[in-house]
């Protein structure tokens, strides 16, 4: 492990961010102006290696306690690695990387760009931030620091729709951390302290002893509703369509694969590390069934290609919901796979109709068709993609969807497995009906000149294709790689006495 | 944007070094009296943007312009994340203090705090300015 | 000392009204500040002690080694803390929605938001 690497991860991209103005620029001046993203690439990768470095050590079982400033917990804040923080941390980082690398291209025709680069860093430090701390109030922070520069990022066209958008998801979002604040708030009146750890102890101990206070579940219900507006649970997901919509592909990307990432993660950590409530998983299923299936259904009608995957993921996140609220060790890792998968296709299909939208300038399905012959390769990957959404053997779909149906049936809940395949079948259909529209059928006229997408668009795209395939095809890879994550949000015991017990 | 009139010119003129040193104050005696970099950063902003205001955005672009001022804001960032780094490198961790401590009640004291305040100062300064170039940017481009 | 979070609930059941129900984006953003200012005067209400003295270790505290007595006196200094890093954190979103209001303006000549409603579906 790279010495110093939980705060390495943070500061990395925070350092690039504040230096891509310089960068810009100096490389304005001597004329070389890619200069500037190849630097925010490097800065990615090299953030992707540091995380890479703490992998062994957390994988052994041993949660890295990092103390800023020397001051250990309780009065310190400090950096707490676990399984579940590095699952996420990994995922975060390979996503930026390859969304830095797909923008090196798809964002060469606007301008401004050194903001989009600084905004991204920042985004990118914020999710780490947010992923690496144990800290409630540090986690507040970060949860800002990301919202506020994906407000920004939105509306980075600056055309009607963009900022329309972005304002909607501003206001929504903004209610979103006010709620986080005032259940910090009242989580700090009644405890007294502000680490993860040092609360998820005392609160227990308020549990065990005296009949609940009415401020806990309260608390609680305060922070399911904060996080739930940035993973766009039902019925707080009305940002979401048009956010996705109206902002570059590269960044319905990100939003998608990062930050509603780290907003089940931060779901997950307050749930059940800080109130150890694995009794509310009762109300992540009924979320979870209700955010599936009128993400679905609403996914059915649109006509617009990002407004559909934007809808599917909402419907993708009911999945996740529903795989962690049953509780137990498999529905739990079911839900954690589901959530890497996520990651992995979302991004897969927002990069692909990025490249549509890059060649033929519109991503409305009644204005496409045919394309197959002119883009056979992102037809390809769109289609990989969609059929590892749909939960089709032998991509990584089926394998986190099939361990969340047996799940679903050991936990004696065989409704809500009937569900869950039901809304598969129907996430099956629109993509079908969507890759019909686009790749098959007739051409029109004006479209007979388009091109495949340049090279450096689909190597991203081919490398999240390929891991479809691998953890499709190796399911057991994808479980071992998300066992410790569910060991560690089961183990709520280990972690406070790590955490308490490094100072 | 045209400015305002001359006495409040002239005002503006005669207050500014005064406003600028007490945001300078407020930012440096930060490990003593309650203020430090963002309070001390927001009234040296509010310096500037007060000749803004009253000469127009070309006297307030002759003492500081657009350039400088993101520049400025990079600066003030990378201080404090260097300080951080020193941390690392020098102590044990992050934000750790490196500097000798001093004695209590001296401005030279509190290791690492001063310079921390005075990145923040920086850097809010300069972003708070570069907000209100930005607005006034889009003002200018309606009118035209 | 009741009444301060009496004053703050209020402060921000206004705001959060001013945020759903008025038909004009600066008043949305007023709103938002209006439930920021009620959660700030909360948290430092919680941190009040009766009687205490201002965190400041300064002035007759000098040199007497009365730290102990100090920090019995002294109101509790993190909720402050907490209040400025959200003060910054707000200034930030006041920013980029004023900004954003102004864009609005610009392109469609009102600011009421139910107006302005191109997405749909």
């Amino acid at each position: 492990m790279i010495a110093h690497a939980p705060i390495l991860a943070i500061v990395v991209p925070l350092f690039a961010a504040f230096l891509t103005p310089v960068v810009s620029i100096v490389a304005k001046r001597f004329g070389v102006e890619r200069a500037r993203d190849w630097f925010v690439v490097g800065a990615a990768i090299l953030m992707l290696l540091i995380v890479a470095s703490m992998v062994p050590a957390v994988w052994r079982g041993e949660v890295l306690v990092y103390k800023l400033g020397g001051w250990s917990p309780p009065w310190g804040i400090n950096l707490a690695v676990d399984g579940l923080n590095l699952l996420v941390a990994l995922i975060i980082a390979s996503v930026v990387s390859l969304i830095a690398i797909y923008s090196v291209v798809y964002m060469e025709r606007d301008n401004g760009l050194e903001k989009y680069y600084t905004l991204l860093m920042l985004v990118t430090a914020g999710c780490m931030g947010v992923t690496l701390t144990g800290d409630v109030f540090n986690l507040f922070v970060f949860f800002e620091i990301m919202s506020i520069s994906s407000y920004a990022l939105v509306a980075f066209r600056r055309n009607w729709d963009s900022v329309e958008a972005g304002i909607k998801y501003m206001i929504i979002g903004s209610l979103g951390t006010s709620f986080i604040l005032l259940s910090i708030a009242l989580m700090y009146g009644l405890v007294g302290s502000l680490n993860i750890a040092d609360l998820a102890g005392k609160i227990a101990t308020i549990k065990a002893t005296q009949p609940l206070p009415m401020i806990v579940p309260l608390m609680l219900t305060l922070f399911v509703v904060g996080f739930g507006i940035k993973i766009a649970m039902v019925p707080l997901h009305a940002w979401l369509p048009d956010a996705y919509q109206a902002a570059p592909s590269a960044i319905s990307a990100l939003l998608s694969g990062a930050t509603a990432t780290v907003g089940v993660y931060a779901m997950l950590r307050v749930s059940y590390m800080l109130f150890g409530a694995l009794a509310i998983g009762t109300m992540f299923i009924i979320l979870g069934l209700v955010t599936m299936v009128v993400g679905g259904l609403m996914a059915l009608v649109q006509r617009d290609l990002k407004r559909l995957l934007a809808y599917s993921s909402i419907s993708q996140m009911g999945y996740i919901l529903l795989g962690v609220g049953f509780g137990t060790a498999m529905g739990i890792q079911g839900g954690l796979f589901h959530l890497l998968n996520n990651a992995i296709y979302k991004v897969l299909l927002f990069m692909c109709a990025g490249a549509i939208v890059y060649r033929v300038g519109t991503s409305n399905l009644d204005e496409l068709g045919g394309l197959g012959k002119n883009m056979p390769i992102t037809a390809t990957l769109f289609v990989v993609g969609a059929l590892a959404i749909s939960g089709v053997p032998p991509l990584n779909g089926f394998a986190s969807k099939w361990t969340i149906y047996v799940a679903g049936m050991e936990a004696g809940q065989p409704i809500c497995t009937a569900i869950a395949v039901v809304m598969s079948a129907l996430t099956l259909a629109y993509f079908l009906k969507a890759i019909n529209l686009m790749f098959l059928g007739q051409r029109p006229e004006h479209l007979r000149e388009v091109k495949e997408a340049p090279p450096l668009m689909l190597f991203p795209m081919l490398m999240l294709a390929a891991f479809c395939v691998v953890f499709g095809i190796l399911p057991g890879l994808g479980i071992d790689l998300v066992r410790p994550a569910q060991s560690a949000v089961m183990n709520q015991l280990g972690y406070i006495g790590s955490v308490m017990g490094a100072g | 944007m045209a400015g305002m009139t001359v006495i409040v010119r002239t005002i503006s003129r005669l207050l500014f070094p005064f406003l600028f040193l007490f945001g300078a104050y407020i930012v440096v005696h930060g490990q003593l009296t309650p203020g430090g970099g963002f309070q001390g950063g927001v009234v040296l902003a509010a310096a500037v943007i007060l000749l803004l205001l009253a000469y127009g955005i070309e006297g307030a672009q002759a003492k500081v312009n657009a350039l400088q001022a993101e520049l400025a804001e990079s600066l003030g960032g990378l201080i404090l994340v260097w300080m951080g780094l020193m941390g690392t490198i020098v102590g044990i961790a992050f934000f750790q203090n490196v500097l000798p401590f001093g004695s209590l009640g001296h401005v030279l004291s509190a290791g690492s705090l001063p310079v921390f305040n005075f990145g923040v100062g920086i850097k809010v300064a300069a972003g708070l300015l570069t907000i209100f170039y930005a607005i006034l940017r889009i003002q200018g481009e309606e009118e035209k | 000392m009741s009444l301060n979070y009496i004053i703050a609930m209020l402060l921000f059941t206004l705001g959060i009204y001013c945020l759903l129900f008025k038909r004009n984006i600066v008043k949305m953003v007023i709103g938002l500040q209006v439930l920021t200012n009620g959660l700030h005067l909360f948290l430092i209400s919680l941190g009040y002690r009766e009687g205490g003295i201002a965190p400041i270790l300064a002035g007759e505290m000098l040199g007497r080694g009365a730290t102990a007595e100090f920090a019995a006196a002294a109101v509790d200094p993190v909720p402050q803390a907490l209040v400025l890093t959200s003060i910054v954190i707000n200034v930030c979103t006041m920013a980029l929605a004023l900004s954003l209001a102004i864009y609005i303006y610009r392109h469609y000549g009102t600011l009421n938001p139910f107006q302005i409603r191109r997405l749909r579906g």
